[in-house]
């Protein structure tokens, strides 16, 4: 088999399984599950060959015609694709092996099975896509999948409501979304990545496109003000949120926004930076008061994914190499480096709240765990190691690709670097809460104290990931393991050298330091929250900020865009409905009114009808009626 | 006696027509009716054939062929549909023929 084919055939796989589940097995949960694991497993194979064989190809077919525009289905792999084609697939059959175990007993397994299936096909269509259209179909199934998968457990409302909520605020990016590729089209004659690079390249346009298509990376990514939508999807199942709401969906928006480079001005470059680094904060602000340990990884995952949208936005830099200077897109380098990092390490403690949900029978909040250490050695040693890597312990990956765009910042934008910085410090104050609160002290509820381990598809998946949340951050992981296969990406990331090196090693050791040793003193593992206790000022305006943007939409959804809708609706109903309709209708009504009086039943009445109709033919005829 | 003229033989004619259209408006029965109609025919006939023999042409002569052919089949049709109805609902009388109005 060709390259390409192998490309069609891990699209068309997970299609095909979902459609064989959803046809044929709806209420067989052992079936479906097997069938959607082997797709998840043929598809980690598939894309560990295409990375490996190196081969890297662009192709296309015309899949609609209208006049002069012309749809086209492609695939456009080249590294960037591979490396996050290689991560879908990873991170894709740990969740998949995960769900076994964790979805064991649910009566809808089949449903969710599928869904994980159909969230493949559209996940992996917008990796492949060569142009903007192809990307944006797949952008609304991997939006669709996504309100599936939240909607799983759909008799309780909150999960409902929760589903909802992700798929309107998606459809707001996606608008601007689409508006930024018909602009972009109208200016450019196409969407298509590779032709736009060569027609982009140096000329001059509107900064409004990049924005436009930005916002559909507001939206998938959840960066503010359209992040509501995340820490409420957490209402799905827990692999779901590892997989979609950590790993792949949201990190679709980074992936999309590296694909779209070349049409960045630096204008947009600055907005696209701004937004970023105030989602980092924001997020883990919010984060510090969560008691739901879901909800402290969905808040950590805005403010990492703002870390990458933050790193986009910072945008090249020029290297020196001895006497000549050249133009890195490190932005890119290090949003796609954070991104894989991040894939590994935030699916890894996504998967270890599962196990830790799972264990302590569906309890999520915080408070009522501990002691879990004991309990739950393997969660416990590979949880560590995600909370390590997140909050950038060297050695462990998130330390390098933090470092790359810290770095990053430092050279370009000491404002976002400070931020940054912030952030940091914030990042391992609420995971070391997090960490120290559900697994240290014993156990504070019966759920807790009953925790055991789950079976192997539980653990293996954790182990898998904590290896990578370790060795995803050298450079012989590239280079030597996947043999320089991602170097279009990798290369692109700029390392500090000499004093800079120092400057940011010093920097990222000593936010992880403040951070971390902050909330070890003063978190104690109880059932309260000890900043609620020593600070209930700082506790409640954290909730308050949290709680914000919520407050702002239902005010503008129930006073302003409520009323502005039942204006309309007066006006509606009065002119259209009353007076064009009815009123249209209401002339017709009376002329049938009219002629039916004249129907009367009776034969003599009809012979008169007659001669009155042979005197107007006769009065017409002689010219004493005139029209 | 009184002579022959045109506009005794019209007179004579459009008061036939007159007394058959007034049958047709104002008689309940059927029949009647029917043979009020007839009365129109015949009255617009007497005023052809006057017309023919006054002018000295052919043409009102043959009108009235055509005419007495078709009343002949009219009549046929008619009164059998009036034997029908009867037999349907024992009786001819036109206010109780209202079915389609009902």
């Amino acid at each position: 088999m060709t390259m390409p084919q192998h490309a069609i055939l891990v699209l068309v796989l997970p299609l095909l399984s979902a459609a064989i589940i959803a046809l044929f097995f709806r209420r067989a949960g052992g079936i479906a599950s097997a069938i959607s694991t082997a797709t998840a497993t043929a598809i980690a194979a598939l894309a560990l060959i295409l990375a490996f064989k190196g081969e890297r190809f662009e192709a296309s077919l015309e899949w609609l015609r209208f006049g002069d525009f012309s749809l086209k289905l492609g695939f456009k792999f080249d590294d960037l694709a591979a490396l996050m084609l290689t991560i879908v697939g990873i991170v894709g059959l740990c969740v998949h092996v995960f769900s076994l175990g964790y979805m064991h007993d649910d009566a809808h397994r089949a449903r969710y099975f599928g869904g994980l299936s159909i969230f493949m096909f559209s996940m992996l269509g917008i990796v492949f896509a060569d142009n903007l259209f192809m990307m944006f179909i797949y952008w609304e199934l991997v939006g669709f999948s996504s309100w599936l998968l939240i909607n799983h457990y759909l008799h309780k409302q909150s999960a409902a409501d929760a589903a909802k909520k992700a798929f309107i605020a998606n459809r707001v990016g996606d608008f601007g979304f689409l508006l930024g590729i018909v602009w972009c089209y109208a200016q450019f004659g196409t969407t298509n990545l590779s032709e736009l690079e060569k027609l982009a390249d140096g000329a001059a346009f509107s900064f409004w496109i990049p924005l436009f298509l930005f916002c559909g990376a507001v939206g998938k990514s959840a960066q503010l003000p359209l992040h509501v939508w995340l820490p409420d999807a957490m209402e799905g199942p827990t692999p779901v949120s590892a997989l979609i709401h950590a790993a792949t969906m949201v990190a679709a928006g980074i992936y999309m926004l590296c694909r779209i480079n070349v049409l960045m001005t630096a204008d947009a470059l600055q907005v696209i930076m701004w937004v970023g680094a105030a989602t980092a904060l924001y997020a883990a602000l919010c984060a510090i008061v969560q008691s739901d340990i879901k909800k402290v990884l969905a808040y950590s995952t805005l403010s990492q994914l703002g870390y990458m949208v933050a790193a986009f936005g910072l945008g090249s830099l020029s290297v020196s190499h001895g006497d000549h200077s050249h133009l890195m897109a490190a932005g890119v380098g290090a949003a796609m480096f954070h991104l894989t990092t991040h894939a590994f390490f935030k699916a890894l403690m996504f998967l270890g709240s599962g196990s830790v949900i799972h264990a302590c029978h569906h309890e999520q909040d915080i408070f009522k765990m501990g002691g879990l250490a004991k309990k739950l050695p393997v969660t416990f040693a590979t949880f560590t190691i995600g909370v390590l890597a997140i909050i950038g312990m060297p050695g462990l990956a998130g330390f390098f690709s933090k470092d790359a765009i810290l770095y990053l910042a430092y050279a370009k934008n000491t404002g976002v670097f400070a931020v940054l910085a912030l952030t940091a410090v914030l990042t391992s104050f609420y995971m070391v809460r997090m960490w120290k609160i559900t697994f240290l002290g014993t156990p504070r509820s019966e759920n807790a104290d009953h925790a055991h381990e789950g079976g192997l598809t539980l653990t293996a998946p954790l182990v898998v990931l904590g290896v990578l949340s370790v060795i995803g951050g050298y450079g012989f992981f590239y280079s030597t393991i996947f043999a320089g296969k991602f170097d279009g990406v990798i290369d692109q990331i700029v390392h500090p050298h000499g004093t800079d090196h120092m400057v940011i090693l010093g920097v990222s050791l000593a936010v992880m330091l403040v951070g971390g040793l902050a909330a070890l003193g003063l978190y104690k593992p109880a059932a309260t929250d000890s900043l609620a206790d020593k600070a209930p000022g700082a506790f409640a305006g954290l909730s308050a900020l949290k709680a914000s943007f919520d407050r702002a939409y239902d005010y503008y959804v129930a006073k302003i865009q409520q009323r502005f809708a039942m204006v309309l609706n007066f006006i509606e109903q009065i002119f259209l409905a009353g007076l064009i309709v009815r009123g249209l209708a209401g002339i017709f009504g009376l002329f049938g009114l009219g002629a039916r009086a004249l129907h009367v039943g009776n034969v003599n009445a009809y012979a008169y009808w007659f001669l009155l109709g042979a005197v107007a033919l006769w009065a017409l005829a002689a010219g004493v009626l005139k029209f | 006696m009184i002579p022959a003229t045109l506009n005794g033989y019209l007179a004579i004619s459009v008061a036939l027509f007159a007394i058959g259209l007034l049958g047709v408006l104002v008689r309940r029965n059927t029949l009647v009716v029917f043979m009020c109609l007839e009365l129109m025919l015949v009255a617009s006939t007497l005023a052809l054939v006057a017309f023919s023999r006054f002018n000295g042409t052919a043409d009102g002569n043959t009108f009235v062929f055509f005419i007495l052919t078709v009343a002949a089949a009219e009549v046929a049709v008619g009164l059998a549909i009036i034997v029908a109805l009867f037999r349907k609902r024992q009786t001819i009388q036109i206010d109780q023929l209202n079915a389609l109005k009902n």
